[in-house]
Order: structure tokens, then sequence, then C-alpha cells
């Protein structure tokens, strides 16, 4: 059996760990692992920008951690964007980014503990940001 | 289990190793460790973001060392990118997972390196989660 909880949030600004607690529709998901999950087993995220900052190359990573994750925080990088300069009208390119899987995370948790799950940009600003973030656990 | 560690910093140079020594926020986090009970290297993340600021075309990697591998040293491919002008590129990609099986040496130092190779890309952001387990 596998549970799921989906996170969003915006990052705009490097070097600041954002806390993604929101689900859309839903502002406050439960963040408390499921009754007898001990683990993560997959992990999906992608992220968009939309450029508006020029010279931009920033890597987006996550932190997962709180009560709920075993063996001390984890941190791992999900994907990379650059931009040259701001760009407008018919000539601004899209970014668009397929999600990447983690299969097989093997993140030890612990049921009924609250996760933390957090996303960061590093290196230089790329615009504003926007992330979502899936965890399935499993046991 | 597995555990997960990353790095990242910035390489600006071609042909010139660039130590990734921060993660975001951390920006003094320390030295790599390999974790305790840890025994393989058993995969590396790795992404890569380049602003684009040249018309020219440049490739990554990475380089592992240290005394947390006790086998020496290991170079790995991270990408690839090119732009015709050097005005209006814009990117974004996924990160790349590449499995692994490296002994690793527990309590002991990994050093993770980036290095552009073929022309200068402008700068770059490469980021690298080692996997262990």
């Amino acid at each position: 059996m596998s549970r799921t909880i989906t996170v969003a949030g915006d990052v705009n600004a490097v070097d600041t760990r954002v806390l993604l607690a929101g689900q859309g529709s839903v502002s406050a998901p439960s963040l408390v692992v499921p009754s007898g999950m001990t683990k993560i087993r997959k992990i999906i995220a992608a992220a968009s920008h939309d450029g508006a900052a020029d010279d931009g190359a920033a890597l987006f990573f996550l932190r997962l951690g709180g009560n709920a994750v075993q063996n001390g925080e984890q941190t791992i990088v999900f994907a990379g964007a650059g931009n040259q300069s701001v760009q407008s009208g018919s000539d601004a390119a899209p970014n668009v980014m397929v999600p990447f899987v983690l299969e097989d995370a093997d993140i030890e948790v612990k049921p009924s503990d609250t996760i933390s799950i957090a996303a960061e940009l590093a290196g230089v600003d790329i615009g504003d940001t926007a992330v979502i973030v899936t965890l399935i656990y499993g046991k | 289990m597995k555990l997960y560690r990353t790095r990242e910093g910035a390489v600006t140079a071609v042909n010139s190793k660039s130590q990734l020594t921060t993660v975001g926020s951390e920006t003094a986090p320390g030295p790599l460790l390999v974790p305790t009970g840890v025994r393989s290297l058993k995969a590396v993340i790795m992404a890569v973001a380049c602003d684009l600021a040249t018309a020219a075309d440049g490739a990554w990697l990475i380089r592992l060392e240290g005394p947390g591998l006790p086998e020496g040293p290991e170079a790995i491919t991270a990408g690839a990118s090119g732009a015709q002008v050097a005005t209006g590129g814009s990117y974004a990609n996924r990160a790349i997972r590449v499995e692994l099986d490296v002994p690793v040496t527990p309590s002991n130092e990994i050093l993770i390196f980036g290095e552009n190779t073929g022309e200068d890309s402008g700068t770059t952001t490469l980021g690298v989660t080692l996997e262990f387990a």
C-alpha cells in the first residue's frame, strides 16, 4: 500500500529556504506521515520560472526534514534553469520542465510524526518560480 | 535506507575545476563526510543551470575526489548546452540521476568539483547530490 502527499509553493529568491505547505485549493494539507508508512518510496518534483531576471543560473533542491525524517535532513537536487535576458512579446521563450522522478528513494520516516518539505534555489536569480513536490510513502 | 547529501556552487571558467562547497542558504556546511553505516555511493543526481551569456557550446562534468573514495577519483558527465546568440537563451531542465556502485569510506571526506569543458558557456551553477547506501 502507498499513500501520497503533494505540496507546492513559490520560491522567488536564491539561498532562501521556503517551506512548501500549500496544495492548490487546499491551503494546509496534513504533513503528518500516515500511520503504517515507514519510508518515502518515490519523489516527484517539478519547477517553472518566469525568466524575469537577466543572467539567471539557478538550481532547485529539496530539503526533507522534520521529526518524521530519520537520520537527519536529506537534501536532493532536482532541476536547473537559466536565462540570459528578460524577453517580452512573441520572442519570449517558454520554460517547460518534465518532472524529475526519484525512484526507490528509500528514505526512512516515522509514521504519525510531521514531515517538513522545503525547496530552495541556489545560484543566480532567475525570477519567480513555482515548485511542486509529491512524496509517495510506503513500507 | 539511503542518505542524500548535496553541494552546489558556481563554475565560471573553462577547463578549471571549481569545488562545490555550499548548499543554498547554508554557506558553510563544512566537509561532506561519508555517513556512518554506509558502504557505497549508489548514485549521483546532478543539475546544471547556465545563464547562456555567450554564443558558444560547452559541456559540464563533475569530479569526485578525496579520502572518502578508496578506489580513487571519479569523473561523470553532467550535461551540455549551447546558444547561437548571447542575448535570448532560456531553458529549464530536470536533474539527472546516474546509478553507480562506488565503494566509500565512512567518516571520510568526498570533495565535489564542477568543470566546464568545450567553450565558455557563461556563468553556471552546478548542483550535485550524492546518494549513499
